[in-house]
């Protein structure tokens, strides 16, 4: 009995005994521990001390005979006699071995009732509330989805006009971090387990001293801030601290669109397209469909202005000329990759040559596209690159200004409104973080506090910040994870996901929204909010501070108010108002950018990790990118010329020598790259930084220097043999002159609406005579009949569908290792093939099938989102001798993961590959996570399945969608039309005695697609949506020779491209 | 070696009366002594028990990791698993073909091989049946394929070939169980008649059923014995047929070909050809059968194999062919893929070890040339291996949408699977060899009555019991 207690106490026996006895007597008045007084007692002791508090308390009479309450079953088994002993232990043993049998995969689980019903919730029901997601400082709406408390899913808020019920990749992932097991969980002082409070106590006297000199050795360090609460509350702080300076670091942000706004117009100015108005766009290297804040609707916009109508095409026009590849270049309808160093010529030629003046000759036709602008003036746009140089960002403006574009400029709001002088206005990016380097190098700052940003890992590499760092004596850190900056400091406060905050943020068009908790912090994070405000000493909670702020702008009746703007998700009538600016269609092009040989480099965000903040968020970083398909590494791009002069291939482990810093990264041949361009995306290469994050990829951030944030030439790149193994999801890339993907130009399809090619268009008619089937299989009978489209017109290859299914689904995250076995769970995937136009190219690119050796240099790209299409006559059905996949009456092709045995005939008969399969138990099991070291070989064996882990699973678990089985191994799995989705919806419809309403079913794909490439709905009932898509002469069924019949059909592509340039 | 006549050279050779045989045969099991001590027996014992322990250790990892510990992958879900399976069964064939159909048509050169080719039959069908049972992915549930009354309702689904496979396979090795163990019961009764140590009388006397040599049992015996040869003569043509269903069904690009069951069917009687004259040579030299098994017996097997073989390479020509013939686009993409992709080497191995070599065999000289047609035999075993290598995964790796095509690679585990089942085969055969009569005796007093008449049953003038000796 006394075992456990003899481990805490002291060897003094006399209180031992005093105690047993008095617990012996258990109607004797027992000493109470007071738990709340244990806890002040503790509080504020931290490391060593804790623990030995610990100790101190647990010797007193107190906790011991809390002890006996709180186990009081042990006294019991102390009495028990030989006999019942060994019976009961007898019985325990055959019941463990019971259990064992399946007990490893299906863990016994406890269900804890209500006590009293939380109002609105009714179990098994999901709620579903507003909020906003902010990426780099730019909200996206959202509609969060909570299951008992619990937030699983994020959507997109159609009331939002940023993403109008679209979502991008990482919002919907976003959610995966929330349950993050490696996210920062406490306060931690030099790495040791601290408390709120006694952080308080060192800051706050920290700040006492520095109210003497008005806060001059006071730094404060974040991102991109555009949340009014955080922006008042950082300019409060700074009446405090007059003397204190706020600098803002985004390492991939605006900063050169701001410097180049502030260049044409001399005002701190945003641009705001409207590609709903715009017939010809032309892109400078943007990758404005995916990489702007407003891309979510520029996308929407875009294809809006595009769409086959009526069977007709009235569609815009893309021109993009860029240095890298990007998925707004793979839609674009004319494409030319330039060097870097080449752009802003193109940029000043194309100005030249609108402006009248005669262009200069180059690769680029820029007279020809130039015509086009002029000739659509007023809808006609350029859009200048993200990442691209001030001057570009000028030309650009200079541009539009001059063929009266549809661009509207607003003040910028990351700025504080009021303020644009003195010490209020951030300096921002590499600039801003300069002087704060600087400052720190003369040791003038004390207090340094890093809310958000990671610049150890992706400040400039010539600032040094990490050393410049430990020159300030308090370094404060407030984030997420425990990274490479909390390293360097002496106090790590754990930020709250958003999904636990009271915060306020604003999308690209300035519109506010509310930022309203879906649950309470799961560990001992506090919103900025709240940290800002203690450390100033006037503490309140996160939702009384923001209320603040809006209280005054709501006029009356705040609270009726307040509840409408959270409801809704947006605070009405907040688009920021356009400014009307200076026309500067003059401009004065600089000298041009000099190539100091070597290769040129770009430096851009991954498209799923961005700078590096999302590097631990196992969807992202599985989810094959856009394009190259690769995951779990970055890579440097280079063209297939490129990567032949070098003599690496792809996979080929290569040094990187760029301003002194020496990098192994390993070689992937991009066509469509430019000759003598490498690209590296950034946020690989972390250190502390997760599970997931760790051992995957390289750090460019080395190579990255402050005047050099984007592009750089005079990289060396030289083979160092040996292999750096590289999970790709596909490896061969052209159709083959197959009937894939159907594309033609606008002439062709208005030749033949079907986009049929001659040959196809043959064999396909020959089969249909010849079929034996019926053509309409199914048997209506008032039963709906699922069917779907996918407009590959209308799709941009951006992921979104894909990240949502991972989401809505359960999805299992498998690892590097598995990746490269070909063993990815994701339900839907991208296609990605390289094609051309002209037939002579194809020809070429036909017989020569190796792959991604071909010398293509400026390759068509086409996506087609693939999933499991639902076969009327579906060849995966008879194969399995144990009936586990079957049709239902409403059409679906259904997996039932219980009847299973995994036999995986069903994948070997699918021929489009869609169905996916548990090798091993991936749901359950974390260190597949780890990314394996290939270097030394193949990896034989997976990680074994016990891990140190094992609790992060559990909070792991707490994610997954309760309407959808999670898959344990050895099972089938594949795409499903969302079958949960339908169900509820079938059950309310029943309940309501209706049919189900066209539109009522939202698949996750469809849900998340920005440009509503995915449309899903009954065929049987002809006026549905995507009963009249399927009539649209270009829908077509893939692999229709194989005569499956899928439910799922295709819609070819469309190019409008320029005569005057295609010929 | 001086050219030989087939058709007159004798079926058993040296001075042999019914004593000799029985001592000849008989005595490897009951004068252990004589036999094995001295013989590489415990060599070949222990590499087959070692092995054997790698089997089982593979399958307790399998069964604790799931079958991911495998290389394979989507698109290749089926590869090693599947390969080895059909690999197993074809060798099994020869036994059955040997038995039953040789039986049926009076070839009495198939009494001195029979029992052995039968022996190997269970045995591959053992090492075969692992394989379609631990590559699912919840084997614990594996039995659901069988249809059995539960409380679920639930039959299989009767038109996937794989249950076909289910009743195919099992059939097949219960009719090849019966068959050989009812041809072994006369010899058990034999053993027990000429068993010295009491356990032996035991054992031999309840093996032997009772047997006592009477007309009727005689009479009896023949009766059954051709009707279960009745029964197995469409098993060597269903088993191997239905196996080849499961690709030939699917529409899987490479699979889907007609031609699939009678070159399947000839693939098995090539490869069980193969492993027979692998086994048998040794054995007949290391345990002095060579007037048993003759040298024209070897030739014999040896134009079997090349007339199966001729087939089967006929079957590889007629899958290029179709692959034009079809027109298919993702069935020419898979042909160039076979013949000049990455895994070109295992399309061309293959054309070398089953198409090229076996013609050696056309000479009289080769076919008697015994390490020659060993090796022959070994070439063709791995070359039979390599054909499943390519249908199975190398179908698998290409698609009708090139975007799935993936790259298969087998682990470690893979191959310790496949070296466990050998390991797991050449145990059995190895107590086979030692606990129990590798030649059929009492055919083979049979057939010495029939090419011998009564001599045959007088006493020698001094004792044959000449172990090895040369030709």
């Amino acid at each position: 009995m006394s075992d456990y207690v003899k481990t805490t106490e002291e060897p003094n026996s006399e209180s031992r005994i005093t105690n047993s006895e008095s617990m012996d007597n258990s109607n004797e008045q027992k000493p109470r521990l007071d738990l709340d007084a244990v806890r002040a007692k503790l509080a504020g002791k931290k490391g060593a001390h804790y623990w030995r508090s610990l100790e101190q308390v647990a010797e007193t009479p107190e906790f011991e005979a809390w002890l006996a309450d709180e186990f009081p079953n042990r006294r019991s088994i102390a009495d028990i006699d030989r006999r019942s002993l060994l019976k009961v232990m007898g019985a325990s043993l055959a019941l463990a071995g019971l259990s064992g049998c399946r007990g490893y995969f299906m863990p016994e689980e406890k269900i804890v009732p209500y006590v009293n019903q939380p109002e609105e919730m009714v179990i098994g029901k999901p709620l579903y509330y507003a909020t906003a997601f902010t990426h780099a400082g730019y909200a996206y709406g959202a509609l969060v989805k909570q299951n008992e408390g619990r937030p699983t899913k994020i959507e997109g808020n159609p009331d939002h006009p940023a993403n109008r019920g679209a979502a991008n990749v990482q919002m919907q992932a976003s959610i995966l971090s929330l349950y993050d097991p490696d996210r920062a969980q406490s306060v931690l002082s030099n790495g040791e387990l601290s408390t709120w409070e006694d952080f308080l106590k060192v800051v706050r006297k920290d700040l006492a001293d520095q109210k003497k000199t008005g806060g001059a050795g006071f730094r404060l360090l974040t991102g991109t801030v555009t949340s009014p609460t955080l922006q008042a509350q950082i300019q409060e702080l700074m009446r405090d601290f007059p003397r204190m300076t706020w600098h803002v670091y985004e390492p991939f942000g605006q900063d050169n669109s701001h410097a180049g706004m502030q260049m044409a117009y001399g005002q701190p100015l945003a641009p705001i397209y409207d590609f709903s108005k715009v017939k010809v766009v032309v892109s400078l290297d943007s990758d404005f469909l995916l990489q702007q804040p407003g891309s979510l609707r520029y996308a929407a916009d875009f294809i809006e202005a595009r769409r086959v109508k009526n069977g007709d095409v009235a569609m815009n026009r893309l021109y993009t000329i860029e240095t890298t590849t990007s998925i707004t270049g793979a839609m674009s309808d004319h494409r030319w990759g330039v060097k870097p160093s080449d752009l802003l010529r193109v940029a000043a030629a194309l100005h030249g040559a609108v402006t009248g003046a005669a262009p200069e000759k180059g690769s680029v036709p820029v007279d020809a596209i130039a015509r086009d602008l002029v000739a659509n003036r007023g809808a006609a746009v350029v859009v200048p690159g993200e990442f691209a140089p001030p001057e570009v960002h000028a030309a650009c403006a200079a541009i539009n200004a001059s063929i009266g574009a549809p661009v509207s400029l607003v003040r910028r709001f990351d700025i504080p409104l009021g303020q644009t002088t003195g010490n209020v206005a951030p300096p921002t990016g590499p600039q801003g973080l300069k002087e704060l380097v600087d400052a720190l190098n003369a040791k003038q700052v004390q207090v340094l506090m890093i809310a958000g940003g990671n610049p150890v890992y992706d400040a400039p590499a010539d600032y040094n910040f990490r050393a410049a760092m430990a020159n300030a004596p308090r370094r404060i850190r407030y984030g997420y994870y425990v990274d490479e900056t909390s390293k360097e400091c002496d106090w790590h406060l754990p930020a709250t996901h958003f999904l636990e905050e009271w915060s306020d943020t604003r999308a690209f068009d300035g519109t506010v929204s509310i930022v309203q908790p879906l649950t309470m912090p799961l560990f001992e994070g506090r919103s900025i909010h709240e940290v800002l405000d203690a450390i100033a000493g006037r503490p309140q909670p996160g939702l009384a501070r923001v209320q603040s702020t809006w209280r005054g702008a709501s006029g009356a009746d705040f609270d009726k108010r307040w509840r409408e703007w959270l409801h809704q998700g947006v605070i009405p009538n907040t688009a920021a108002t356009p400014v009307t600016a200076g026309s500067t269609s003059t401009f004065t092009p600089a000298a041009p950018a000099t190539n100091g040989g070597g290769l040129e480099v770009n430096f851009r965000p991954d498209p799923h990790l961005h700078d590096g903040r999302y590097s631990n968020n196992g969807w992202l970083m599985e989810y094959p990118r856009p394009i190259i398909q690769v995951t779990w590494d970055n890579v440097a791009l280079m063209s297939p010329k490129t990567a032949q002069d070098l003599n690496v291939r792809s996979e080929d482990k290569v040094e990187l020598q760029l301003r002194g810093a020496t990098v192994q990264a390993p070689a992937w041949i991009s066509p469509g790259q430019p000759d003598g361009v490498v690209t590296l995306y950034a946020g690989y290469g972390r250190q502390n930084a997760g599970s997931v994050a760790e051992g995957a990829g390289f750090n460019v951030y080395p190579m990255r220097t402050s005047g050099a944030m984007y592009y750089d030439s005079g990289l060396q790149v030289k083979s160092v043999g040996g292999v750096w193994p590289v999970a790709c999801t596909q490896i061969h890339h052209q159709m083959e002159g197959r009937d894939i993907v159907r594309i033609g130009t606008m002439d062709e399809f208005r030749r033949d609406k079907s986009l049929y090619r001659a040959e196809e268009k043959l064999d396909h008619e020959e089969i249909r005579e010849q079929n034996m089937y019926p053509d309409e299989i199914f048997n209506a009978n008032d039963i709906p009949q699922w069917g779907m489209t996918i407009d590959m017109h209308a799709c941009i290859g951006c992921n979104a569908c894909g990240v949502a299914c991972v989401a809505e689904n359960n999805i299992p995250v498998v690892g590097k290792e598995q990746v490269k076995r070909g063993r990815e769970m994701h339900w839907l995937r991208i296609d990605r093939y390289y094609t051309v136009n002209d037939a002579a190219s194809e020809k070429a690119v036909r017989e020569d099938n190796i792959g991604l050796q071909d010398p293509i240099a400026n390759p068509m790209t086409v996506f087609q989102p693939m999933m499991c299409v639902h076969c009327e006559k579906a060849p995966c059905e008879p194969v399995c001798p144990v009936a586990a996949t079957v049709h239902s009456h409403e059409g679906l092709n259904q997996m039932i993961y219980n009847r299973c045995v995994g036999t995986r005939y069903c994948s070997n008969n699918c021929p489009y590959k869609v169905r996916r399969f548990n090798y091993l138990n991936y749901s359950d099991n974390q260190p597949q996570f780890a990314n394996l070291d290939f270097s030394t070989g193949l990896a034989w064996a997976p990680a074994p399945i016990h891990s140190p882990k094992e609790h992060g699973i559990e909070l792991l678990r707490m994610l997954s969608n309760p309407d959808v089985t999670v898959r344990g191994r050895g099972v089938m799995e594949k795409c499903t039309y969302c079958t949960q989705r339908i169900s509820q919806t079938r059950i309310e419809a029943k309940k309501q005695g209706r049919n189900i309403a066209d539109g009522e079913i939202i698949t996750a794909c469809q849900q998340a697609c920005p440009t509503n490439a995915i449309v899903f709905g009954n065929i049987a009932d002809p006026n549905s949506k995507v009963s009249q898509m399927k009539r649209d002469p270009r829908n077509y069924m893939l692999l229709e020779e194989e005569q499956t019949r899928p439910r799922t059909s295709y819609l070819g592509r469309i190019t409008n491209p320029n005569k005057e340039i295609s010929g | 070696m001086a050219l030989h006549d087939p058709f007159t050279e004798p079926l058993i050779e040296g001075d042999k009366h019914y004593g000799t045989i029985d001592e000849q045969i008989g005595g490897v099991i009951q004068n252990q002594k004589r036999y094995h001590l001295k013989h590489p027996w415990y060599l070949f014992l222990g590499i087959g028990f070692a092995l054997l322990n790698v089997l089982l250790l593979t399958i307790a990892w399998l069964l604790y990791q799931g079958i991911g510990i495998w290389g394979n992958n989507v698109p290749t879900a089926w590869a090693f698993d599947i390969i080895n399976f059909v690999w197993w069964i074809g060798i099994g064939h020869a036994g059955t073909l040997i038995s039953a159909i040789l039986l049926l048509m009076r070839q009495q050169w198939r009494n001195s091989i029979n029992r052995f080719a039968e022996a190997m039959t269970i045995f591959a069908v053992m090492c075969a049946g692992l394989f379609p049972l631990l590559h699912t992915g919840r084997p614990w549930v594996a039995y659901w394929l069988f249809p059995y009354p539960n409380i679920m309702g639930m039959w299989p689904q009767f038109r996937s070939p794989l249950m076909w496979d289910v009743f195919a396979v099992s059939t097949y090795f219960t009719v090849s169980l019966l068959f050989w163990f009812m041809g072994l019961i006369p010899d058990f009764a034999t053993l027990r008649d000429r068993a010295k140590t009491n356990l032996g009388k035991k054992v031999w006397g309840l093996l032997g059923m009772g047997w006592r040599g009477s007309a009727r049992h005689w009479h009896r015996y023949e009766q059954a014995y051709l009707l279960l040869a009745g029964l197995s003569t469409p098993l060597v043509l269903s088993v191997h047929t239905i196996v080849s269903y499961d690709f030939a069904v699917s529409i899987v690009p490479g699979w889907n070909v007609t031609v699939f069951p009678p070159y399947f069917v000839a693939g098995a009687v090539f490869a069980g050809f193969a492993m027979v004259l692998l086994f048998a040579i040794p054995v007949r030299a290391q345990y002095g059968w060579k007037d048993l098994i003759t040298m024209k017996h070897i030739d014999w097997m040896a134009k079997i194999m090349l007339a199966t073989g001729l087939i089967v390479f006929y079957g590889y020509i007629l899958e290029a062919f179709y692959s034009f013939y079809a027109g298919s686009k993702a069935e020419l993409a898979l042909l160039q893929w076979r013949i000049n992709g990455p895994y070109a080497w295992a399309y061309w191995s293959l054309i070398l070890c089953n198409g090229i070599i076996p013609q050696l065999l056309w000479s009289p000289k080769n076919r008697r040339r015994l390490p020659l047609v060993w090796i022959i035999a070994l070439v063709i075993s791995y070359g039979m291996w390599l054909e499943r290598f390519v249908i199975i995964p190398m179908s698998l790796m290409r698609n009708y949408l090139p975007s799935s095509d993936r790259h298969y690679y087998p682990t470690l585990w893979d191959f310790s699977m496949f070296f466990g089942t050998i390991g797991l085969f050449l145990f059995l055969m190895m107590l086979f060899i030692r606990f129990m009569p590798v030649i059929n005796m009492f055919e083979m007093k049979d057939l010495l009555y029939k090419l011998q008449g009564t001599k045959a049953s007088a006493p020698p003038a001094e004792p044959a019991l000449a172990p090895a000796g040369g030709e």
